[in-house]
């Protein structure tokens, strides 16, 4: 039996694998005062749904994969750690500088972000490294252990050290976490800035350093209080927990780089996204998240998900850390629609699940998007969230007339549409924006859409994109969950060495890899993992001299690299930068700027990844009618019983299919077959 | 040949006759034109060469329609965005619509055809319809770090007039119907010392060729018609909406002066005048009585000067409005021929760009600073030009220009309601300033310190941000070449907030022989291993000082903004008790006393 559980805003979601193949999908609420609640309970869950107790569910469970927002609340709440900073002097204030960066540049009130360590908490450090690791001021013992004192006395828990350049030579930071420990044995947490991001330059190392110390201490806490609860509850395994690189390691390895599961949570989507496409032989697509408040959207080429290295914003803090590239957008069934001064605004702003869209009857009263999904007819109205809800369609087109016609002077129904144009243009230009970062083009693409909302809209964005096939996952509304069951184990090692090409010493680089490889061996050693599923890539970090951002060459010689094969790695640099960014210098020296080791251990993937229903002829499962508005009058529309489809069952649109958690809608032209692998693939017509 | 730059800027007529695009329409085409120029800017940051560009987002997308008024933009620098668009109207009006055909793409750089400065390189590109007409005109314009001329690095402030100062492009065609003009672009390569300049033009030449693709696919989705209306619309609604906050101001007439201490020949105080006319829902700008000597060298072209007086007063509106032509229209602009904001064409700009151009910022901040405190914040900075350090890289054998555009803080005021934060004002936002670590392996020298200076940020109800204490020092011999400002006049305070502390350039720091840079340094010498030290200056407080909260004193003298004198000198807080040791307390009576006797003591 394999399980994931993975915790979001409003529902935390459940996947369970059994022994014979078959995919059990879930729900329960939330807990956001200690989210191991919810995770207890959904365990509780799908024990009762596969008829054992919870002790004995526990004991046959051979993974328990876990995605869990502990690191994002702590960010959002800003509740973390006490946090001091040990820092190099004459560079103290780089965390409230920013590299110069605001994020509104026309409004002068923006307030600056919550600080993590005020001035009086970052202590300035004589001591200095040159760029090549040479000490041009030795470290002022004396300093570092007033510090520490006068860190304690301001109340602080967990400490931050970053000097310039430690990540070409760690002595002053290493020399100074053993002086924090002499001054400060019960010191909850100590990051040293060369172990959570070696590379430069100094404004991002401090942020992500200040940010790992700050939560780090709240993740061993909660990991901990996990971990007892699954061993009382009789589970002997170990648990595995999702980063935001995509792969998942065990609690001990997180806490340490607490820093990695920022943002962890919607990589669960994406990875399980690229497995359902994978199957349904769609390996370039967009995948695209819609749910209450957001819209999340990650380009996947080849069955990788793009993994962005540089310009990570989380909580106005950078984070120096490789993450799966999901950009998000304020735009979900919650975002509201708004007039002000003549103009039609949906979103940002959300009224979430609660209070929720007017329709929800649950007391919200700003009109939202739901409430316009719900006024055109895409939503079933006595049917909603596989049943368990009625919607008030009246009251939402009393809101959208109040909100929308009204004030623009349209019947509501042209007011609905405009609410919908809105979004979906909001989000068109979301994907467009992911799309052009990488130099792809959206009409080449497949669209993956899951969440609540996804495939409520994918349509109307897939005309505005030129894209021509749409994926629907029967799994959706708890892709998240699967995500975690197939993600791999991840370990991204990176290691700086910044010199010229030609002065490589190779042998320094074959030390370096050889030191990655033994630090991944021993990280994923309690795995047990079969020798063949490990896979290990190594990388040089290359650029040009002068430029910001290094790129990642493969390296495939490994510790058998030799001088002659730096000509070869030169001449491989030139030509991925060629291909990528569009030009080369090949009469330049390019400059090495570090070494990286991806390791990944593969586990076990679910043969199949939803239930699908028997009926082949897609005109039986048709349940009711409604009309539906889809940009010109209403078409009288089939409703299809998603659950009762069967593989190769087609439908052609106008047409809704209603599944549990979510509804596919087929405007006319459009045509979808519900593939084997439970996908709902849809051709665009035009 | 001389253009007429204020009738260049003038009023141009709107595409459709009449508006029937539906809102909802206009707002969508909107959002995707927005979303071409943010392609355009992320095009050149994926492919352009030189750390100005790929590494401190030096670059500013921007769409205009047929009649060459500004209808999208994103992201860049206000100042640097609104100044895009005369140069794309000098190329329609001057050499004439027909010149743009399809494939089509040109490069313009001159100050006296539009532009703001020489190291400005706008690249720009027609867009038509399937009946062959132009419809849109999509720009994208970057800071080279070379553009010829009597100094590297763009910047010769003493040149003796504008020929002196780089090699001028009104508007040329690097791109003639899709096919590359080589003769063309050997010959802007041949004019520019830095080998990357032609790969980041290429750059901006890719960028513009995206967005006419881009643009096409939005005509032919939308229709023409649909485009040009939604274009007139978004124009019209954003003038509306700006003539809507005009008319919430205080009707009046509204004087301030603003002096920047001298041009880099040493002519002091060089002088503007702002007279702002509040008149229900129209507002007047009026510069006459600023400086008009003509020896003095700080000329900021009307171009430039349109750019900065719209960016200030952009943003002191609602950050929502869509930034296009509506705020030229909405504005009546006066700048007399012949003073420093409108030069005779000719005259040298390479310090006026700068100086007087962001002091606009401030003068009509100091305009408005009793009528509107709540928006009265200078978008601005005292910088002078960057500080130029070259000398021969012992690595390389080659001679390096660092333009020393690393990190530091300067000028940024305070608002009402918040203390001024981070480095710079709101407006440089998008910036992205170099680094210790990485300068420090492509430069031999070392950044010693650049931390705030405590007692630098201006007093006042709301303190303005403190000033960095900048200390390089350079490993081989060097040499430096800079205009300093900010000396005599710093940031001023708002609303009866106190200055902040001024700029201090320190030559051969830590020697016995400093040399305190009175304007200009050109091509000072040093031996290896000498230092520099900048102290960059304050921002303006807000507001009183008397009436900041005295925990807030207290907190700022325990994070070291504020020293315990400073809070007693500039806030009249008493503190008992000891910083070192965290006792710190305020003495509430004892502060009690001093500010009201200050009070009374006026």
């Amino acid at each position: 039996m394999r399980v994931g559980i993975d915790v979001g805003g409003t529902f935390t979601d459940l996947i369970c694998v059994t022994p014979d193949g078959e995919v059990i999908l879930d729900k329960t609420p939330t807990t956001p005062a200690d989210q191991s609640v919810g995770v207890m309970t959904g365990l509780q869950l799908l024990a009762d749904r596969v008829g054992l107790s919870l002790a004995d569910f526990c004991r046959q469970l051979e993974a328990l994969v876990h995605g869990t927002t502990t690191a994002d609340n702590t960010m959002i709440e800003m509740n973390g750690a006490p946090t001091g900073l040990l820092v190099t002097e004459g560079h103290r204030d780089e965390i409230e500088m920013r590299r110069v960066h605001k994020e509104e540049i026309w409004d002068p009130s923006y307030p600056p972000p919550e600080p993590i360590a005020r001035r009086r908490c970052r202590i300035p450090i004589p001591e200095r490294l040159d760029f090549e690791g040479n000490v041009v001021k030795v470290l002022d013992e004396d300093a570092v252990r007033r510090g520490v004192q006068r860190l304690q006395k301001l109340g602080c828990r967990s400490i931050a050290v970053v000097f310039l350049h430690s990540f070409t030579n760690p002595v002053h930071e290493l020399r100074a976490r053993e002086l924090v420990l002499e001054e400060f044995p019960d010191v909850e947490h100590i990051s040293l800035s060369h172990e959570v991001m070696p590379k430069a330059p100094e404004y991002e190392r401090t942020s992500t350093t200040l940010v790992n110390a700050y939560v780090a201490p709240r993740i061993a806490a909660y990991t901990g209080q996990l971990t007892d609860k699954l061993r009382s509850a009789g589970y002997g395994g170990q648990m595995l927990i999702m980063q935001s690189t995509g792969g998942v390691m065990p609690p001990d390895y997180v806490a340490r780089r607490a820093v990695s599961l920022l943002a962890s949570g919607p990589t669960g989507g994406v990875m399980g996204a690229a497995v359902a496409a994978a199957r349904s032989g769609a390996p370039d697509f967009v995948a695209v998240d819609m749910g209450g408040t957001s819209y999340d959207v990650c380009l996947v080429r080849g069955g990788r998900p793009e993994i962005k290295t540089d310009w990570n914003w989380r909580y106005r803090y950078y984070i120096g850390q490789p993450m799966v590239d999901v950009e998000s957008v304020g735009a979900g069934g919650g975002s509201i629609a708004h007039v002000r001064q003549g103009a039609l605004l949906v979103g940002p702003e959300s009224a979430g699940s609660q209070p929720g869209p007017v329709c929800y009857g649950r007391g919200g009263t700003r009109a939202t998007v739901t409430d316009a999904d719900v006024v055109l007819g895409y939503l079933p109205v006595d049917n909603f969230a596989g049943g368990r809800m009625t919607l008030d369609v009246d009251a939402a087109r009393a809101a959208i007339q109040r909100d929308v016609a009204e004030p623009l002077g349209l019947d509501v129904i042209e007011a609905a549409w405009g609410v919908e144009r809105i979004v979906n243009a909001n989000m068109a230009n979301a994907v467009r924006k992911v799309v052009a970062q990488y130099g792809a083009d959206a009409r080449e693409l497949a669209m993956i859409a899951y969440g609540g909302n996804g495939a409520v809209h994918a349509w109307a964005q897939a005309r505005e994109l030129g894209v021509r096939r749409i994926l629907v996952p029967k799994a959706a509304p708890a892709f998240s969950a699967l995500g975690l069951l197939v993600a791999d184990y991840l370990i991204d090692l990176t290691r700086a060495y910044v010199v010229p090409l030609s002065r490589v010493d190779v042998s320094r680089v074959v030390h370096l890899f050889a030191e990655m490889l033994d630090e991944a061996d021993k990280e994923l050693a309690p795995a047990t993992l079969d020798p063949a599923d490990v896979s290990r890539e190594l990388y040089a970090l290359m650029c040009y001299p002068g430029q910001n951002f290094d790129m990642s060459v493969p390296v495939p010689e490994g510790t058998e690299l030799s001088d002659p094969n730096l000509l070869d790695l030169a001449g491989r640099f030139h030509d991925l930068h060629e291909s990528d960014r569009g030009f080369a210098f090949r009469g330049q020296q390019p400059l090495l700027r570090g070494v990286r080791l991806i390791a990944k251990g593969t586990t076990p993937k679910p043969p199949t990844l939803a239930h699908v229903g028997d009926v082949t002829d897609a005109s039986a499962a048709v349940k009711g009618r409604r009309p539906v508005f889809f940009g010109e009058g209403f078409v009288d529309t089939p409703v299809f019983d998603g659950a009762r489809l069967g593989p190769g069952a087609t439908i052609a649109g106008p047409a809704l299919v209603e599944e549990p958690f979510t509804v596919v809608v087929l405007p006319p032209g459009d045509r979808a077959i519900l593939d084997r692998h439970g996908n709902y693939d849809i051709i665009v017509g035009s | 040949m001389d253009v007429d730059l204020v009738q260049l800027a003038g009023h141009r007529a709107r595409l459709a006759d009449t508006i029937t695009v539906d809102p909802v329409t206009a707002e969508v085409v909107r959002g995707a034109m927005e979303t071409v120029c943010w392609e355009m800017a992320t095009y050149v940051s994926r492919t352009a060469t030189t750390p100005i560009l790929n590494q401190s987002n030096e670059r500013n997308g921007s769409i205009l329609d047929a009649r060459g008024r500004l209808a999208a933009l994103s992201v860049g620098i206000p100042q640097f965005m609104l100044s895009s668009a005369l140069p794309i109207r000098f190329a329609l009006e001057y050499l004439g619509v027909e010149e743009f055909r399809p494939g089509d793409v040109f490069v313009a750089n001159d100050p006296y055809h539009g532009g703001g400065h020489l190291p400005d390189y706008n690249v720009f590109a027609p867009v038509f319809d399937d009946g062959g007409e132009l419809i849109l005109i999509p720009s994208i314009q970057c800071h080279h770090g070379d553009t010829g001329g009597g100094v590297p690095g763009g910047y010769n402030v003493t040149a003796n007039d504008i020929w002196g100062e780089g090699v001028r492009w009104p508007a040329i065609k690097v791109i003639d119907r899709g096919v590359e003009r080589r003769d063309v672009l050997y010959a802007l390569a041949t004019n520019n010392r830095l080998p990357g300049y032609i790969g980041d033009l290429r750059a901006q030449i890719g960028a513009a060729q995206l967005a006419v693709v881009r643009l096409g696919e939005i005509i032919e989705r939308y229709g023409s018609g649909t485009v040009r209306e939604s274009v007139d619309s978004m124009i019209e609604y954003a003038a509306k909406r700006f003539r809507e906050e005009v008319a919430a101001w205080p009707d009046g007439v509204y004087e301030a002066d603003a002096y920047v201490d001298h041009d880099p020949l040493g002519n002091k105080d060089i002088h503007i005048h702002v007279k702002i006319t509040v008149d229900g829902d129209a507002l007047k700008i009026d510069y006459t009585g600023s400086d008009t000597r003509d020896e003095i060298q700080a000329w900021s072209t009307y171009g430039n000067t349109r750019g900065y007086t719209i960016a200030q007063i952009a943003s002191m509106m609602d950050p929502a409005i869509p930034k296009n032509e509506g705020f030229f229209e909405a504005i009546d602009l006066i700048a007399p021929a012949g003073c420093v904001l409108n030069p005779r064409a000719g005259k040298p700009v390479s310090a006026g760009t700068h100086h007087p151009g962001a002091d606009i910022g401030e003068v009509i901040a100091l305009a408005f600073q009793h009528v509107l405190p709540d928006k009265a914040v200078p978008q601005t900075y005292k910088t002078g030009i960057p500080t130029t350090i070259t000398g021969i890289d012992p690595r390389t054998g080659v001679q390096f220009i660092d333009p020393s555009t690393e990190v530091y803080a300067g000028w940024c005021n305070a608002a009402r309601g918040m203390d001024a934060w981070g480095a710079q004002a709101a407006s440089f936002g998008n910036l992205w300033k170099a680094t210790a670590e990485i300068n420090e392996s492509i430069f031999p020298h070392i950044q010693w310190e650049r931390d705030y200076r405590t007692d630098s940020g201006g007093p006042g109800q709301w303190r303005g941000l403190c000033g960095s204490h900048w200390v390089k020092q350079v490993r081989v011999p060097f040499k430096v070449y800079t205009y300093v400002v900010g000396m005599k006049y710093p940031m001023p305070g708002i609303a009866g907030g106190m200055p902040g502390a001024p700029n201090r350039l320190v030559l051969h720091y830590e020697s016995d022989h400093e040399l305190v840079v009175a304007h200009t340094a050109d091509w000072v010498p040093h031996a290896a291993d000498e230092k520099l030290n900048y102290d960059y200056g304050g921002g303006g407080g807000w507001g009183d000082p008397l009436d900041r909260d005295t925990q807030a004193v207290l907190d700022d003298v325990l994070d070291e903004y504020v020293s315990v004198e400073g809070a007693e000198r500039d806030y009249g807080v008493v503190l008992r008790g000891s910083l070192e040791e965290l006792t710190l307390e305020v003495d509430e009576e004892a502060t009690a006393r001093l500010r009201s006797a200050r009070r009374a003591a006026g």
